[in-house]
């Protein structure tokens, strides 16, 4: 078998020139710095007098304000367990800062260079020997310096508040933890305390867990009342349909033409129609989303909406393959087999259900890949087929497993598979009984026997000897950390799976992609803090130079608004890259009659629609995107976040900050200060 | 011989302010033709819209000129390098408000690299050099009078001392003793050897300190050479003496026209009243009683 060299010589070649033409634009902006001496000291005096200029405009308000604002919020919102109220308050915290610091500091950012202007301070400055990228730098430095002081006070500010909420917590879950146990020993109750409530009584819900998370995946059985079973997708949902093949049999596909073939079940279009969206989208072709990843080069992407005919099936020949990813040798005729490939599908269409086989028994499979010459296939060779999978009924992030059936009970539950690849077992803390420590994050949503308690089948194995499993049941707490100990011959060289499922009918276990966690030692909170609020800074030194770039030769008013452009284009990236996608007037699919797309008014407003889209996706490629790193994310859902996060955000805030400073010296380098 | 060199040139130096159609162009400058000495006062006169303020910016390098030369120290005017020997006082003190006159200075110092204690010596040297009183040194410039916020402008534009000071209006905002003080300091200045290129509509300022100068109109040089020659009445003999009895003063008036001298006109000479008012403030400084006296 020719395999592919795995590797995409255009996307990378279009990768290194825009590198190479920003790298050089940044080059050749800044070709006379080393001729003027540009230095930090004299760039750093324009700083602490924009420092000063900040301090004169009152920016200390802020931090009052925000704490302010914080309190009054955190009044007004009741918080619906303690885990939740430290999820809530972190949130208020760091989202007012960020809204505020990035609102004052694009304004200052904006105002600064034309103030000077417009008071003439700068001919006086300007008559001194410093250099134009000098007084750029200085103003950003001294813009971001002020913003840094800001941040600093409210993150002491945070820091001191959330401890006052985590002492509260802790003395509420010593107290219920007492009470709970003293229930117990008097036989007033008959369920012992919870460990989970002992944990957060113990090291409250603060500290910063360092933890390993696994991969998920969720298998087993969704529709229990056909045979063979299926999984459903529904339309406008999240849900993720994923086949994976090992392989493509190149050397045996004629013409040499990939080719793949979704076939659906049954196709439900909506229960019933009782909105006018609901009856559009009966109306309505089912579209699917297909996006193709090679797994050994995952830059190597194609993608595509489809529409299913009537009877659930569609082709796709992922045209990028032969042109863009250089599958397909022309000179020889030959095809290259790309390695494993990833297929996930979406359905976008609103109110439309798709159930898929699995593939596994007699029903077609879900997904081949056609174009095969059965007469060049050798005798009793396999053609390699997908195993389907849905990482489905995503509801807030959480999914969702179902416990076992009364009406088929020789069907397994759905069981969710957390699986932990090339775990160090030297970072995972040993306890003197020779077990290491899981924290699981649960909850259940209990639709048929309400009075049972939350119950888990936990089992852990290593791939290296899946036969020798671990198993048990453990009782979680709606809402609460559930810990869970594991012996340490698990923590081998081989994966480590640990498997979920729900023990009682009607009982959905919800979890989410980290809601298994292996624990490393924890780290303290405040540095973790300390790298969500440098993610903030991050965003804010971003904004700052974007201020201060358009600034240079626009008044502080037509910079902010083009600031602000900025900055709400640079946060539409994943949703103008969904509109490109799905593109013209098929953003409207479901309330658009069929026959519409006949009628020639419906094809131009489509061509202009789908032109303007995808101008306005080029736009947005040109500004950073904003939302690449999240402050709040992982700090608010663990109280954690790795130190590669911040990492690379700097690098990353380094890469676009500099272009943008080039165009801004550019800019200024001529440009007449009286 | 040794060339004379010069601390200023400018050739054909022209400066068209553009505007959005050809018509609301403004011709500030035409092809101005500059040559200052080092170690002389040079005086720009023009009448308001003449260009001078305009030609101080090119030779800061503040504004792009449309054609021609000007060359600074020997260097084109602008060059990083050129500003580190030169010295501006811009025609209104553009100063930040919020810093006070210690932090103004140390900020303009630190624009020349200068460490610590080169700050701190170099600013309160300064400070004390235009007579900027001590107690008021701490408070924000915002709060100063006029004439102090121009002292702490002057100061800031002597901190580096520069080989060129160009001064626009230095006495602009100054009482007369303050404008007496300016006038000294600029003759200590060319005493010092340094080249100050004086920009003023006081033209008695101008005519007390500078040595040539140029009178500007609407952008052209109309008139330019060195002061006593420009000022000087060729046509007229003028006499002062002391002790003059009126015997002696009907003598001479006698003897002149004898002489066949033609507009003969007689009288007391009048101190000029800054003089006045300097001797009355210094005295009053002192606590001394002025006594009034027409001697000069």
């Amino acid at each position: 078998m020719n395999h592919h060299p795995g590797f995409d010589y255009i996307a990378l070649c279009a990768y290194a020139l825009i590198g190479i033409l920003v790298v050089a634009f940044v080059l050749l902006a800044f070709r006379d710095v080393g001729r003027l001496r540009t230095g930090i000291f004299r760039s750093w005096a324009i700083g602490r007098t924009t420092i000063a200029e900040a301090w004169n405009a009152r920016i200390w308000a802020i931090v009052p304000i925000w704490f302010l604002i914080c309190l009054i919020i955190s009044l007004l919102v009741r918080p619906y367990s303690a885990a939740s109220q430290v999820e809530i308050y972190l949130t208020i915290l760091l989202r007012a800062q960020l809204v505020m610091l990035l609102v004052y500091l694009g304004i200052l950012a904006c105002v600064s260079l034309p103030r000077e202007r417009e008071r003439r301070t700068l001919i006086t400055t300007g008559s001194k020997p410093i250099s134009r990228l000098e007084l750029l730098l200085g103003k950003v430095i001294g813009i971001c310096a002020a913003g840094l002081a800001m941040l600093v006070l409210m993150t002491a500010i945070t820091w001191g508040f959330m401890a006052v909420i985590n002492m509260h917590i802790e003395h509420d879950a010593a107290v219920l933890y007492a009470h709970e146990k003293r229930s117990y020993n008097s036989l007033v109750r008959r369920i012992p305390p919870e460990p989970g409530i002992r944990y957060t009584a113990q090291h409250g819900v603060l500290q910063a867990q360092n933890y390993y998370t696994g991969t998920l995946r969720i298998a087993g059985l969704i529709n229990y009342q056909t045979n063979p079973p299926e999984r459903a997708l529904k339309g406008g949902s999240s849900e993720t349909l994923y086949f994976d093949f090992p392989s493509l049999p190149a050397q045996f596909v004629s013409p040499p033409v990939f080719l793949f073939r979704f076939v659906v079940l049954r196709m439900n279009t909506g229960a019933k129609p009782n909105t006018p969206a609901q009856q559009a989208a009966m109306l309505q072709p089912v579209k699917i989303h297909v996006t193709a990843v090679l797994r050994d080069n995952p830059m190597m992407t194609a993608q595509q909406s489809l529409t299913l005919n009537p009877s659930g099936t569609v082709e796709w020949r992922p045209k990028q393959w032969t042109n863009f990813f250089s599958l397909y040798e022309p000179a020889t005729g030959q095809l290259y087999d790309p390695g494993p490939v990833l297929l996930k599908v979406t359905c976008p269409t609103l109110g439309a259900y798709l159930f898929f086989g699995d593939g596994t028994q007699a029903q077609p499979a879900a997904c081949l890949a056609l174009n095969l010459d059965r007469s060049r296939v050798p005798a009793g060779m396999m053609i390699p087929k997908p195993d389907p999978v849905i990482t489905g009924f995503k509801s807030n992030n959480k999914q969702e497993i179902v416990g076992p059936s009364y009406s088929h009970p020789g069907i397994p539950a759905e069981v969710a598979s957390f699986e932990f690849a090339h775990l160090p077992d030297r970072r995972i803390p040993i306890g003197k009984h020779g077990n290491f420590t899981v924290h699981l994050f649960l909850s259940v949503d209990k639709q048929e026997n309400e009075a049972l308690p939350a119950i888990a089948d936990i089992t852990a194995f290593t791939l290296a000897d899946p036969t020798h499993p671990i198993r048990m049941q453990l009782r979680f707490a709606e809402k609460h950390l559930t810990v869970l100990k594991l012996p340490k011959s698990l923590l081998d060289q081989s994966p480590l799976v640990i498997n979920i499922q729900s023990n009682y009918p009607g009982h959905w276990i919800k979890l989410t992609q980290n809601s298994v966690q292996i624990v490393r030692p924890p780290s303290p909170f405040i540095v973790n803090l300390a790298k969500s609020e440098f993610i903030i800074f991050c965003e804010m030194v971003l904004l700052v130079v974007i201020g201060v770039t358009a600034s240079t030769r626009l008044g502080w008013p037509v910079a902010m608004l083009t600031t602000m452009v900025c900055y709400v284009l640079g946060n539409l990236f994943h949703f103008v890259y969904k509109l490109m996608i799905l593109g013209g007037f098929g953003l409207y699919g479901p309330y658009i009659d069929s026959k519409m797309k006949g009628l020639w008014y419906y094809q131009i407003g489509s061509f202009i629609t789908a032109v303007m889209v995808k101008m306005l996706y080029a736009l947005v490629r040109l500004m950073p995107d904003f939302t690449r790193f999240d402050p709040l994310h992982d700090i608010v859902i663990s109280r954690n976040l790795p130190w590669i996060v911040p990492t690379v955000d700097a690098g990353w805030t380094l890469a676009c900050a500099l272009p943008i400073l080039a165009l801004g010296y550019l800019l200024l380098r001529k440009q007449e200060l009286a | 011989m040794v060339a004379e060199f010069a601390a200023i040139e400018t050739r054909d130096l022209t400066k068209i302010y553009p505007g959005f159609w050809k018509s609301q162009q403004v011709q500030a400058l035409t092809n101005l033709n500059l040559r200052v000495r080092q170690g002389e006062i040079f005086g720009l006169l023009g009448p308001n819209g003449s260009g001078k303020t305009t030609a101080i910016k090119l030779l800061l390098g503040l504004i792009n000129a449309t054609s021609g030369e000007a060359l600074v120290m020997g260097q084109q005017a602008g060059d990083q390098d050129t500003r580190r020997r030169l010295g501006y006082l811009p025609e209104e003190s553009y100063l930040y408000r919020f810093l006070n006159a210690r932090q103004t200075m140390d900020f303009y110092a630190r624009l020349f690299n200068m460490n610590r204690s080169q700050r701190r010596q170099a600013v309160d040297y300064y400070l004390d050099f235009v007579g900027l009183d001590p107690a008021v040194r701490g408070r924000r410039i915002g709060t100063y009078s006029k004439g102090q916020t121009r002292r702490v402008a002057l100061a800031q534009a002597l901190l580096n001392n520069p080989d060129l000071v160009i001064m626009d209006e230095p006495t602009s905002g100054l009482d007369p003793v303050g404008m007496l003080e300016i006038k000294n300091m600029i003759l200590r200045l060319k005493a010092a050897g340094k080249t100050v290129l004086l920009s003023s509509h006081q033209l008695a300022d101008v005519e007390d300190v500078c040595d040539r100068l140029v009178i500007l109109y609407r952008g052209r040089v109309e008139l330019e050479g060195a002061l006593n020659d420009l000022l000087e009445v060729k046509d007229v003999f003028q006499l002062e003496a002391r002790r003059v009895s009126p015997e002696l003063q009907a003598k001479l008036v006698e003897m002149t026209k004898a002489g066949g001298a033609e507009d003969i006109q007689t009288g007391r000479p009048r101190v000029r009243l800054e003089d006045l008012f300097k001797r009355l403030v210094d005295a009053k400084r002192r606590g001394e009683p002025m006594a009034v006296s027409t001697r000069r």
